[in-house]
């Protein structure tokens, strides 16, 4: 796959004696689904947190759509086009919905400090439409009811669907997400699926989830990717992976891979 | 927009009737609170906006009145000129710092700020020949084409504007892109990153910020007093300005208009007390911090939600 819009290649971090990743490669195609899962501990949070510049790579490359980018800043990864959501969420909590939305925005439209300080018709205009961009994506994540209620106030379902409309705004190409489907009921896990098979089909986005509820991976997934660990022990399409043995041993325990066999 | 015209008509009609009401010395004391004021306006963005915490204010305020001090003194350049090439400088002085926050943050952010305001008074008292040392030296007379701008009479005509405006800018300022920028920072530094804010270089802007409207503030404080002694720019004041922004509201510029009218008036009711105002001072500070650690801003704005009604907001 040489086309593939992130490419990690052979990468390992280490934090002190604890080996989180272990020579893990993984290549996402544009406009696929793809996730990783694995167990607790296994390094998925790991490794979008060095595909977004908040850990470095002990050693290994990452590279999106042909730059390399392990060891960038945060805020320099998320320009080139990467978004992402935090597995505990991390809102601004004191802001309105519309304004944590807004933040993801801002980026693209930022005039000068001038500007901001001068509030000129230049202001007003890119500061509408900000706004209108931003209810928009709230509307597209189900939220459109909850533009003015502070952010920490919001129940924990709606918080990160927030979180997904909040990484949109920044117009990304491809979405990392954390562990999205965590703590969610089955309705709201079915809604979440809708809403990104709907992101891929209509704004050609590239998602790559976390988790390891099944449920959610399993019916959106094109490719998933199996983590323990800190190693990658498979790969290939939902079915694939769910009767592979070792993803079995896994999850589920020795008794378990040899049952399925029988 | 007819209610900012409005506002705007009145807060004219306001600034040019004052004078016929006031008293010379009233006049002076509401040039000392719009000159605090100004100086606490900077705590607002870095601190209570950004989150930063920083006692590097009375040092720009320092800085600020030696600045045209010196300037005016060696090199003859008019005060008014002074002031303001000493706040671009300070601000430049305050973006430096705000590299600081790559390395340090929270307490000890706080302390590295404190010994850049020690490090500075320690300058101003042994640099004798420039700065006159522990005795201080004299501001210089404002002078604009001809005019001289001496007595809290004139001053007002000068000191109202320039905080009036530079409120009005920074007020915009936080209504932007680059204010919420500031907010979100404050409250999730990994978030702000993944949306793209450039952390550092947002930090430094707003110790940028402060420093230069400390500054100015420092400057104009220097003209109202017209003497400059060093033992008025040192930790101790740095937390001064800090107790008027917690006290008037941290989060608000309107909080730093508040915070300095209590802290210019207070001493002139209690003159009987004078000995005892640094209490008076910290009492209030503590209340402050414990009962209403969002200042006397967000008192007013509570009673607006209860006069409001209950259907501004559902439940949660």
């Amino acid at each position: 796959m040489t086309s593939a819009l992130l490419t990690i290649q052979n990468l390992t971090v280490r934090f002190g004696g604890l080996v989180a990743l272990d020579d893990v490669s993984l290549d996402i195609a544009p406009r696929s689904i793809q996730a990783v899962i694995g167990p607790n501990g296994a390094g998925k949070s790991t490794l979008i947190n060095v595909a977004t510049g908040i850990y470095g790579a002990t050693s290994g490359r990452v590279g999106f759509d042909g730059a390399r980018i392990d060891g960038r800043a945060p805020h320099a990864i998320s320009r080139l086009g990467i978004a992402r959501t935090f597995q505990n969420t991390e809102l601004f909590g004191e802001m309105s919905a519309l304004e944590n939305v807004m933040i993801g925005a801002d980026r693209h439209m930022c005039g000068s400090y001038l500007s901001s300080a001068m509030h000129g018709p230049a202001y007003w205009r890119t500061e509408q439409a900000i706004r209108a961009e931003a209810r928009r994506l709230l509307e597209l994540v189900g939220l459109g009811n909850d533009t003015d209620v502070e952010a920490a106030a919001l129940p924990f379902g709606k918080q990160r669907r927030l979180e997904i409309a909040r990484a949109l705004a920044t117009r990304p190409r491809l979405l990392l997400l954390d562990e999205p489907a965590a703590g969610l009921r089955s309705a709201e896990i079915d809604e979440l699926n809708s809403i990104l098979l709907d992101l891929r089909a209509n704004l050609g986005l590239t998602i790559l989830v976390i988790d390891h509820v099944m449920a959610l991976v399993m019916a959106i997934s094109d490719h998933i990717t199996v983590l323990n660990f800190g190693r990658k022990i498979a790969e290939g399409s939902p079915q694939e992976v769910r009767s592979s043995p070792e993803v079995i041993k896994a999850y589920l325990g020795e008794k378990a891979a040899h049952a399925s066999h029988s | 927009m007819t209610v900012r015209l409005l506002f705007g008509a009145a807060v004219l009609v306001i600034f040019f009737a004052a004078p016929h009401f006031l008293a010379e010395f009233q006049l002076f004391q509401v040039c000392l609170i719009a000159a605090t004021a100004l100086v606490v306006l900077g705590i607002v963005v870095v601190t209570g906006i950004a989150g930063q915490i920083s006692l590097a204010q009375a040092a720009f305020v320092g800085l600020g009145g030696y600045g045209p001090a010196i300037l005016a003194a060696r090199y003859g350049v008019p005060v008014w000129a002074g002031i303001m090439i000493t706040a671009v400088v300070v601000g430049a002085v305050g973006y430096a710092l705000g590299q600081l926050t790559l390395r340090v943050s929270g307490h000890y952010l706080a302390l590295a700020t404190m010994a850049f305001t020690a490090i500075v008074q320690l300058a101003f008292i042994h640099s004798d020949a420039v700065t006159g040392g522990a005795v201080g030296m004299q501001m210089p007379t404002l002078e604009i084409s001809g005019k001289t701008f001496a007595s809290g009479g004139t001053l007002y005509y000068v000191v109202l504007p320039v905080v009036g405006v530079l409120f009005l800018a920074v007020h915009n300022l936080i209504h932007s892109p680059v204010g919420r920028a500031f907010a979100a920072i404050r409250q999730s530094e990994t978030a702000a990153a993944a949306m793209g804010i450039d952390v550092l270089a947002h930090k430094s802007a707003a110790f940028a910020a402060s420093g230069f409207l400390g500054a100015i503030g420092g400057g104009l404080l220097g003209l109202l007093s017209t003497c400059l002694d060093p033992s008025q720019f040192g930790i101790t004041q740095a937390v001064y300005y800090l107790a008027v922004a917690v006290v008037g509201g941290m989060q608000f510029p309107l909080g730093a208009i508040v915070g300095s009218a209590v802290f210019v008036l207070v001493p002139e009711f209690l003159q009987a007390f004078q000995t005892y105002l640094g209490l008076v001072f910290a009492l209030l500070l503590l209340v402050f911090i414990v009962l209403r650690p969002n200042g006397l801003v967000s008192l007013a704005s509570d009673l607006l939600r209860v006069v409001g009604g209950k259907q501004q907001r559902g439940a949660a």
